[in-house]
């Protein structure tokens, strides 16, 4: 079973970063796929907390530097019939049926994929139809890589939470929080691909998700939410000059990020009344 | 930090990420401000003449800055012998002074975390379940604008 959760948890980010590379209509299917990879994982994590065998989100590191779309599916067509393999051992044979029948079907669709030439990877920095600046190309490079890294670690981080929480009103919000992360974390690999920089978000440590005082990390959450947004104002503002239509989708970002800050104020006062009885 | 094709490719593939199941020894470099962190793991080959660091990887709790530093510093310290990576720690922390404090804090994480590591390693040899060491940084990471 933790087999099954590690292979699945790579299958998911190969299959969302086919879904980057991809530049046409495969692409919308690539980032189903990925998001229901996504669901089996979140599934098998349920049944491995189910029967007391203890996890984590460890995972090989995954490569993906190909110069045609038709390896990457390669690549995850095999991670994906591994993953059927391994099946044959998880006790709950109706989650067994639903990831196979599944599996069969993404196989058979990734099959019948037409093959793409992969620019991802060409590390030319620059967006269509934008002209910045080489300061401004430096300041969005290294926000998109410490942003896309910060996305995946809360989905992991909210991910585990809700897995080990049974409060209806906290999981509400740790599924919301999932769920904005997922489209900042669509956002940036997009534009990181559009840049020839794609990269897989680097493994989380353990002691980050693993949380032992959730008051303490949600009151420091909240201060990197507001550094967050300090950072999203700096680069709308740095890149402001030459594209106002990234200023735009950075401010756009921005305020997205004062209603996760009031989400997890919302969470604290939850935590510390339950605490306080 | 100046973005050459070099430092995007540690970007984009960081060298040496993730733990090491075989490492016979771990340090840590932290900064206590912010709470980021570098673990250094390290697999010290013994039965050589000299022993040297034959595998190395690292973690980070921390920004993009020190992963690239800790994908460019484990490369230089793989299959250094104990004297060779505490000549790079030396090389390195002489160069980190020319550097403003904020740029300076993320490599020093870095290069704190392998000395630690090889100081473990040494006290290891005398006490084999001695506790992995941990140094901590002296730069500070706040830009000097936000100290104010």
């Amino acid at each position: 079973m933790k087999t099954v959760l590690i292979k699945t948890h790579e299958a998911w980010l190969e299959m969302l970063m086919a879904g980057f590379m991809s530049r046409t209509e495969s692409k919308q299917i690539l980032f189903d796929f990925s998001d229901i990879l996504f669901r089996h994982f979140t599934w098998i994590e349920h049944e491995l907390i189910e029967i007391g065998e203890s996890y984590d989100y460890n995972r090989d590191n995954i490569p993906i530097k190909v110069s045609r779309l038709s390896d990457m599916l390669k690549a995850i067509t095999a991670r994906l019939l591994e993953i059927d393999l391994q099946l044959v051992g998880t006790p709950d044979r109706d989650l067994a049926a639903r990831m196979s029948t599944d599996i069969a079907y993404m196989v058979d669709v990734l099959h019948g994929m037409n093959d793409e030439v992969v620019t991802a990877f060409n590390m030319e920095r620059r967006l269509p139809n934008t002209e910045l600046t080489e300061e401004a190309t430096d300041a969005l490079t290294l926000f998109l890589f410490d942003e896309s890294y910060k996305e995946y670690e809360l989905i992991m981080i909210y991910n585990y939470l809700k897995a080990h929480s049974d409060d209806a009103f906290l999981n509400r919000i740790f599924q919301i929080l999932i769920d904005e992360s997922f489209f900042h974390l669509k956002q940036f690999g997009e534009m990181m691909a559009k840049m020839g920089i794609l990269a897989v978000p680097r493994v989380v440590m353990r002691e980050l998700y693993e949380v032992e005082d959730v008051t303490a990390f949600l009151k420091a959450g909240i201060e990197e939410e507001i550094v967050a947004k300090e950072e999203c104002k700096k680069l709308s503002d740095a890149v402001g000059r030459d594209s106002q239509s990234l200023a735009k989708f950075f401010d756009f970002i921005n305020h997205q990020e004062n209603y996760h800050i009031a989400l997890m104020r919302e969470a604290l006062v939850h935590y510390e009344k339950a605490e306080n009885g | 930090m100046s973005m050459d094709a070099m430092v995007i490719e540690h970007m984009m593939n960081p060298k040496n990420y993730g733990t090491l199941s075989a490492a016979n020894a771990e340090g840590m470099g932290k900064n206590p401000e912010n709470g980021e962190k570098v673990v250094v793991y390290i697999h010290v080959k013994e039965d050589e003449e000299k022993p040297y660091i034959d595998e190395i990887a690292f973690q980070a709790i921390g920004c993009t800055t020190t992963i690239v530093a800790g994908s460019m510093l484990t490369e230089e310290a793989k299959g250094l012998t104990l004297d060779g990576a505490k000549n790079l720690v030396a090389a390195t922390m002489q160069l980190l002074e020319k550097l403003p404090d904020e740029d300076a804090a993320c490599s020093e994480m870095v290069v704190l975390a392998i000395d630690a590591a090889v100081d473990t390693y040494m006290k290891r040899k005398e006490e084999t379940d001695y506790p992995m060491l941990t140094y901590q940084v002296s730069h500070t990471c706040t830009p000097k604008e936000e100290e104010a």
